[in-house]
Order: structure tokens, then C-alpha cells, then sequence
């Protein structure tokens, strides 16, 4: 049987401001996560560095590490890649109160 | 005759017993063609996310449908007592509400039929709000339930859209209220973007849902947020006559002579469509999950 890979819409057209992060991700069955993050209208003001971050139980959250610019220009994307990541995963960023970005964020998941 | 008779008993004497030899099978009750059956170790299984119909912008969505998020397999991690596992393997899939009152979550499954005849919808399920707090939280699922979106052929004469809708009712508003609920009415069909292709309805309101007579029901919900049961859940349905035939629930069966389904006129491109809907709501500033350890779809064909 080929391994399982999936690709899920975490966030989609969502605005982001404020402390912004995904609804969380169970992936404990994947080896490894690519995150996209796309901008889907000019982003506002200045852009923060978004993070991975990785949970013991989807409710308490520590950042994993990895990171990535937010995209600065429309349909401009983030990329982020992670391997060990025990179960839970998610994408979080925090806004300036004069910025924001709507946004696409997908989760792309292997085995 | 007698000796077609004879063949036919047999026949379905060792189909029964093939299912019931077969541990993975063997606790679901199908019909003849087993037309999926789906054992969430396996991946996904074809349940996708509902993403609601667009034209040109994300934002013609209706905000129903906005919400909506992916499915995911879980092994129903628990902080204080770790993975729970599912009936036959360590996944099940996950359809997870945001924390938000009213807030839902829609997995969908996409076919067409080839047969007009009965099918079974076979699923063993369990439910449960997110263990933020140290508290029975028995009432912060508002409800779980399935419906199924089906329309006629396209050369059928009158032609529906036919949408069969369940949910059970575990709370509202903080009541625990136990009963099975069903839906004959659906928002109004808007217009989706300029182009006269696309329309949307918000079939999954919070109004209009009505109770099944006799549907009131004790599951089994366990002591804390983290222990779960798995449910079993058969409804049967004809889509020769567009008619529900059974619901069953563990060791209930209930009457469904006054159920009724959502019918609209049939829609430009959905023709013979069999699509099933497994959804949870939930009914406080707190996420619910649907868990699900296997599903199996069956028909009479």
C-alpha cells in the first residue's frame, strides 16, 4: 500500500490580526509537515514572523522552532517545514494592532 | 424454483458467513454490495472537508460553510490518560468544531449511485467536547449527526434534490436533552457571484429541526471528558421511492413513519449524486469532536 499523504485546509480566507493561530492539526501518523501560508488579499501594516508551533494536547502550545515571514505582498506565500513533531500542530502569528493578512493556510501531511 | 431458492439461501448463507469470519467486517451488518468501507487506519477514506460554493471570492461563501475545517485521523489523545485508540486500530477520524457557540464541522464523503434501490450507512461513532476543564462537561456538545445529499437521474421526471438529515440532540443551551432530530426545511437557495451557475443553501441551520417521534435516547457518554464509548448508528434509506426506511442506534430502532427529508428542485449538475454527510455542532465557547472508527456503505444491488 502507498504511504499516506493529505493535503488539509487548516484556514481558509481567514483575517488574521491580532494573536492569530490555525484550529489544531492531529498528524502523529505523518513523518514530516510542509505548512503553506498564502496571502489572499494585501496584507496591512507590518508583517510578524509566523511559527510552528507543537502541543502535548492541542490545548497548551510551545513554538517548535521553526518560522517564516509572513508574506509581505498578495498571493505571496510562507513556507514552513517540520519532521518531529510528536501529534498536535499549528501555525501561529502575532499582529501589530494596524496589521493584518487574510489568509490560506494548508497543512500537507506524509507518512 | 425450489432449486433457485435453494441456490439463493445458499449464496446468502456464505455471504454471512465470509462477513462474519472477517474480524473488520464482521460488526458491521451490510447489504449485498459493499459500496465503501472505510477503517480510518487506512487514511482518510475519501472524507474531505464541505467547503461551501464560491464564484470569483473566497468571501461569496456563506459564513455556515466559511467555518468549516479538515477532517483529520486521530488516536483520540487524552492529556491525562494518552491515546484512547479506536474499535480495531490505534485512528479514527476526527471532525473538530471550533471553540465557539454553535460553532460546526462537516466531513463529506462524494459518490453517484448506479442502482435505485436500498442502501445502509453503517458507522460507529463517539462523541465528546475538548477536555478543557476538570468537569463532566456532559451538555458542551450540542449535537452530532449525518444526512445524505442525493438527487435524482437526469432523466427522471420531476426531478429532486433530496436531502435526508439526522442529528442527535445532546444539549441546547446547556440542557441536556438526549433525542434524535430531523429536517424538512432548508434555508433559502442564493445566488452565488453574477453568473447564473452556482447557488447556496445553509442546509445545516440551527432552525427547523424537528423532533422523530419517539427519539429521545441515553447514549453512553462515560464519567469524564476523556473516557469514550464507541456507538454504533444503521439508516437505511431507498433511493428508488427517496424514502428512509430505518434508523437504528445500539439497541434502539425507531419509527420512521413521520420522517421526512429536505426536497428542493434538482439542481443544473448534480445528477444521481450519493454524497454522505457526517457533522458535529457544539453548544459552548468550547471545541466538540466527532470521532469515527469505521463506516460502511452498503446497497441492495
Amino acid at each position: 500500500m502507498l504511504p499516506e499523504n493529505i493535503t488539509l485546509v487548516v484556514g481558509r480566507n481567514e483575517r488574521w490580526s491580532g494573536a492569530a493561530a490555525t484550529e489544531p492539526v492531529e498528524a502523529g501518523w505523518a513523518r514530516e509537515a510542509v505548512i503553506f501560508v498564502r496571502a489572499l488579499k494585501a496584507p496591512k501594516g507590518e508583517q510578524p514572523v509566523a511559527r510552528v508551533e507543537i502541543s502535548p494536547d492541542g490545548m497548551r502550545w510551545v513554538a517548535e522552532g521553526t518560522q517564516a515571514p509572513m508574506p509581505s505582498l498578495k498571493d505571496g506565500v510562507a513556507v514552513m517545514r517540520v519532521k518531529h513533531f510528536g501529534n498536535w500542530l499549528r501555525v501561529a502569528a502575532d499582529y501589530r494592532p494596524d496589521s493584518e493578512c487574510t489568509v490560506l493556510v494548508t497543512v500537507h501531511l506524509k507518512a | 424454483m425450489t432449486s433457485n431458492v435453494q441456490t439463493n439461501d445458499l449464496a446468502e448463507a456464505m455471504r454471512l458467513a465470509l462477513l462474519r469470519a472477517d474480524p473488520k467486517l464482521s460488526r458491521f451488518d451490510p447489504l449485498p454490495r459493499i459500496i465503501s468501507h472505510d477503517s480510518f487506519s487506512t487514511g482518510h477514506c475519501g472524507w474531505s472537508q464541505l467547503v461551501g460554493n464560491y464564484e470569483n471570492d473566497l468571501d461569496t461563501m456563506l459564513p455556515g460553510y466559511a467555518q468549516h475545517t479538515s477532517a483529520m485521523l486521530s488516536t483520540l489523545p487524552h492529556w491525562d490518560a494518552g491515546s484512547h485508540g479506536g474499535m480495531g486500530s490505534s485512528y479514527a477520524l476526527k471532525i473538530a468544531t471550533r471553540p465557539r457557540k454553535g460553532a460546526q464541522n462537516v466531513a463529506i464523503k462524494r459518490h453517484t449511485f448506479r442502482h435505485r434501490g436500498k442502501i445502509r450507512f453503517e458507522v460507529y461513532f463517539t462523541f465528546k467536547p475538548e477536555a478543557t476543564e476538570l468537569k463532566l462537561s456532559e451538555t458542551d456538545v450540542r449535537s452530532v449527526g449525518f444526512l445524505f445529499d442525493l438527487q435524482s437521474g437526469d432523466k427522471d421526471a420531476d426531478g429532486q434534490r433530496v436531502m435526508p438529515h439526522l442529528r442527535f440532540l445532546n444539549a441546547l443551551d446547556g440542557q441536556h436533552v438526549q433525542k434524535w432530530q430531523f429536517k424538512r426545511r432548508t434555508t433559502e437557495l442564493k445566488p452565488i457571484g453574477d453568473s447564473d451557475k452556482t447557488l447556496s443553501h445553509y442546509h445545516l441551520s440551527p432552525e427547523d429541526w424537528e423532533d422523530l417521534p419517539g427519539g429521545a435516547q441515553r447514549l453512553c457518554y462515560n464519567e469524564i471528558p476523556t473516557k469514550i464509548n464507541w456507538t454504533y448508528l444503521a439508516f437505511d434509506f431507498d433511493l428508488d421511492e427517496m424514502k428512509a426506511l430505518s434508523l437504528r442506534c445500539n439497541d434502539r430502532t425507531f419509527d420512521m413513519s413521520d420522517f421526512e427529508s429536505i426536497r428542493i428542485p434538482a439542481m443544473k449538475n448534480l445528477w444521481c449524486m450519493l454524497n454522505f454527510c457526517l457533522f458535529a455542532e457544539t453548544d459552548a465557547d468550547k471545541r466538540a469532536f466527532l470521532y469515527v472508527d469505521s463506516v460502511c456503505i452498503s446497497g441492495d444491488f
